[in-house]
């Protein structure tokens, strides 16, 4: 062997690590182009304000109390159809992935009812039950209730069937097989679910809030548009997406301590 | 307790996997089971625990089982079958749970289990945090906290490596020379059956006929020392010879579809 | 007879300009395809916008919000429709500006109705000094009606927020609203108003001109527009407001006892009007809908101040919105209730 020369390196990349900054300084970077741009007038302040002015926007709602009160009224529609739509959901759901009759029953159901879209059948919610809370929650319950039946019942098919087995294998009875294997093993699908139901919420709160709200982020969001009150509508939709924000944690926290197993 | 299999047969929608089983298993016994891919032993092992109905033929257990066993019939799997959100000591008392224990009676047969399986100090572990011998043993704890009277071990050790398998074969050994119970043990490992069983039942390929039964004369005890090695590879080469053309044979119809 | 003079003296003056040019001049207006939009529909069917040498364009929208939209953002010349809280907040960026009165609530000419639904009316909701603890379908936040019920509040004395407000977005859902009992009241125009009634829904119990007249609508320009192109805008004015007259010719008449009446001049612009409106009126529809509008095109200078006063102590138009920037009163004479400098 004469000559002597190093191996060369071919491997590394593709392999997504963690960034901690990049996303911060993406973030700053287009904030801080847009208040340039809009300083220096190169973006029609007619149609969209700076992100100075929807924090001033921001700002008013905190000083004058009403971030409160229209926050209060969309989280308290939100927890209430979110709630209401998850336990009938999942109690749809788990009796289809658990009873051969309740699938074959409901699942043509759910396929038929799952792709309309809700905020089409919000008219008909109103006939039904009102302009009041009831409509909002119900629009927003129903959104929550399809996604919900079919990640619990797919959540349930995909418990391994060898659990199943060695559970009557050790003769324990019906309830505690659903209890012990099924729904702890449905838990990761169920919680995959979450976070979509969960956005779907946040949509809904808009739409049902469109009809008969006095307060409410989607209420809140609308009559700035109808007054033109552009700053106020981005200050609206920066709450919607803090919120966003604030459930994907809080879903993130619930899935690491319910899931650590995994 | 002893089992009598009477005329076994059992068929999946049309396939013929087994046909006409008879066999007697003796109380205290070890029965190695072995036999080609595909020949039914899986099926057998089912219908012996009741997890499988057969199309014909049945199962009798003679004699009452003894008087402390939960849960007569008793399952090894290959794949451990733990749950993965609970921890060991959790997995194990999955199956006092619903015998109505006391709690404190409860933790120490778990407790007890574990020692004899040597997982004392991974009681809180999930399963994810082990290893698969590891995991194998959380299996064999939780078949032995139930004291079986049948364990149906359904190729207990495939999933492991050849170190970790003889280290658990040993570990196997010296819990049933304390634990009485009977053994049905499903293998495709020629050793395995040979170094565990008092007899070896071999089977054909699909449908499953019994083609012979091996009695192994040396006690299961000294087989493991050096002296006896020569014995132990005469077995297996005598199981060999018998299913070589068999096994040649099933796998080239498993690879032809 | 003035307007007549008035109008051949902006034909004069403009006409010059337009003759060398040798081609009409283009120009755009949104509008609604309502009642109330008479005027323009009457000044084109006439031929008083082509004499004015305007190629007039119609551009319709389906709600006063976008129309304000389109003009601000240059998407039209000129708008005509009510005056809104959202139109405020455009226009007080100097984005446009009002230049002539539409429709406005007089004493006399029924616009815009206070309905009652009918339980609320059995239980004595009967007239418009009730309004305090009931609850009230408007349109949106910062429309018409929000401002009718602000300066009813203002007259009779109560606070605003002993009313509970229902925003349900469109008159269709305001009707249906009281229909259901799901609202105590609500504002309508004429035209519903008095179908709620033929139902039996509702109770009409008062109109908002016996309780608070005020400018309702406005004819308005882009700024942009007003700047490079006023020729054309005081010849468009010009032709509005002679169709302004023919229309109050025609359909603001009241005989001695002060009952309207309609006779054959309204006869002959009510296919005119049924021409261009959505969904196509009755006669009788035209008549009820037929909307006091000034006839020399003057606005209630006074009341649009009063107007982006209460929607800045409202919170809906922005402080710095000044009123007086937002009128150009030089394009028609002698407007109404002007305030003193
Ligand atoms: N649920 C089932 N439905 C249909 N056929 C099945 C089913 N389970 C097993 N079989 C078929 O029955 C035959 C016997 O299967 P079994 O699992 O008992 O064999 P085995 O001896 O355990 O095989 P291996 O050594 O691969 O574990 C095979 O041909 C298999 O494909
Ligand atoms: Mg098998």
């Amino acid at each position: 062997m004469a000559d002597a020369a190093p191996v060369t390196f071919r491997g590394g990349g593709f392999h997504p690590r963690p960034q901690r900054l990049v996303p911060v300084a993406v973030f700053v970077a287009v904030i801080g182009l847009w208040q340039f741009a809009s300083w220096r007038g190169w973006l029609p302040a007619l149609f969209l304000p700076s992100p100075w002015e929807i924090v001033t926007a921001l700002g008013g709602m905190i000083s004058d109390g009403s971030l409160g009160r229209h926050v209060g009224a969309s989280l308290m529609r939100i927890a209430l159809g979110w709630v209401l739509g998850t336990a009938a959901g999942l109690a749809i759901g788990l009796a289809m992935g658990i009873f051969s009759v309740a699938r074959a029953a409901g699942l043509p159901v759910v396929s038929a009812l799952f792709p309309i879209p809700k905020i089409a059948l919000l008219p008909l919610f109103i006939l039904w039950f009102g302009i009041g809370e009831p409509s909002k929650v119900a629009t927003i319950g129903f959104g929550v209730f399809f996604p919900t039946v079919i990640a619990a019942y797919t959540a349930c098919d995909s418990v391994p069937r060898n659990l199943i087995r060695m559970a009557q294998s050790f003769g324990l009875p019906p309830a505690a097989i659903v209890w012990k294997i099924l729904v702890p093993g449905a838990m990761p699908g169920i919680l995959a679910g979450f976070r979509i139901t969960a956005s779907i919420a946040l949509i809904l709160v808009v739409a049902a809030e469109m009809i008969g709200a006095q307060y409410g982020i989607g209420a809140f969001i609308l009559s700035a548009g109808n007054l033109n009150q552009i700053d106020h509508l981005l200050a609206g939709v920066t709450l919607l997406s803090l919120l966003g924000l604030a459930v994907s944690a809080v879903l993130g926290a619930v899935e690491r301590a319910v899931l650590r197993w995994r | 307790m002893d089992l009598r299999l009477e005329g076994i047969t059992h068929s999946y929608d049309g396939l013929l996997a087994l046909d006409g089983i008879d066999l007697e298993v003796r109380d205290g016994e070890t029965v190695a089971i072995i036999g080609p891919s595909g020949c039914g032993k899986s099926t057998l092992l089912g219908i012996v625990g009741g997890l499988l109905k057969p199309s014909a033929g049945r199962v009798l257990a003679i004699g009452a089982p003894r008087a402390d066993s939960l849960n007569p019939f008793t399952y090894v799997f290959q794949d451990f079958a733990l749950l993965p959100w609970r921890n060991v000591a959790a997995n194990v008392a999955l199956a006092l749970e619903h015998h109505g224990l006391s709690r404190a009676e409860r933790r120490e047969r778990v407790a007890a289990a574990l020692a004899l399986t040597g997982l004392g100090e991974f009681a809180a572990a999930l399963p994810k945090q082990l290893s698969g011998g590891m995991r194998q043993r959380v299996g064999i704890a939780r078949a032995l906290v139930v004291r079986p009277a049948v364990l149906l071990l359904d190729e207990p050790l495939s999933a492991l490596d050849a170190q970790t398998r003889e280290l658990l074969m040993e570990d196997l050994l010296a819990i049933w020379a304390r634990e009485r119970s009977t053994r049905l043990y499903v293998t495709h490992n020629l050793d395995e059956a040979a170094r565990l069983a008092d007899r070896v039942i071999v089977l054909s390929r699909r449908p499953g006929r019994i083609r012979e039964i091996v009695r192994i004369d040396m006690p299961v005890a000294e087989r493991g020392a050096p002296t006896a090695l020569p014995v132990v590879a005469g077995v297996r080469e005598k199981l060999w010879a018998l299913i070589r053309d068999e096994a040649r044979d099933a796998e080239r119809e498993v690879q032809h579809g | 007879m003035r307007i007549r003079l008035v109008a051949a003296l902006a034909a004069l003056v403009t006409f010059g300009p337009a003759l060398t040019a040798g081609a009409q001049e283009k120009v755009s207006i949104a509008a609604l395809r309502f009642v109330s939009s008479a005027p323009i529909f009457i000044a084109m069917e006439k031929g008083y916008f082509k004499e004015q040498g305007l190629d007039v364009e119609f551009k319709f929208f389906d709600a006063a919000q976008p129309i304000a939209v389109a003009v601000a953002a240059g998407n039209a010349d000129l708008g005509i429709t009510g005056l809104t809280g959202g139109f405020y907040n455009l226009a007080g960026k100097g984005a446009m500006k009002i230049i002539a009165s539409q429709s406005r609530e007089e004493p006399g000419y029924d616009f815009v109705a206070y309905v009652a639904s009918k339980k609320a009316y059995d239980a004595g909701f009967k007239d418009p000094g009730k309004f305090p603890g009931k609850t009230i379908g408007i349109t949106q936040v910062g429309s018409t009606f929000h401002y009718m019920l602000g300066m009813l509040a203002e007259k009779r004395g109560f606070k605003l927020t002993e009313v509970t407000l229902k925003p349900l977005q469109s008159i269709a859902n305001v009707t249906a609203a009281l229909k259901g009992e799901q609202v105590d009241g609500v504002l309508l125009p004429a035209n519903n108003a008095y179908a709620v009634e033929k139902d039996g829904a509702g109770k009409i119990i008062g109109w908002v001109h016996q309780e608070t007249p005020w400018q309702l609508g406005a004819l308005f320009a882009g700024t942009g527009v007003i700047e490079e192109r006023r020729p054309v805008v005081e010849k468009f004015v010009a032709a509005y407001v002679k169709a302004c007259a023919d229309y109050a010719d025609a359909f603001l008449q009241r005989d001695a006892a002060g009952k309207r009446t309609f006779g054959s001049k309204a006869d002959a612009l009510i296919p005119i009007i049924q021409k261009y409106v959505e969904p196509k009126p009755s006669a009788e529809q035209v008549k009820a809908s037929a909307s006091y509008i000034d006839p020399k095109g003057r606005l209630l200078v006074k009341n649009i101040h009063e107007q982006v006063a209460w929607y800045q102590a409202q919170g809906m138009v922005a402080r710095d919105v000044d009123a007086a920037k937002i009128l150009d009163l030089s394009f028609v004479k002698d407007h109404l209730d002007v305030p003193k400098r």
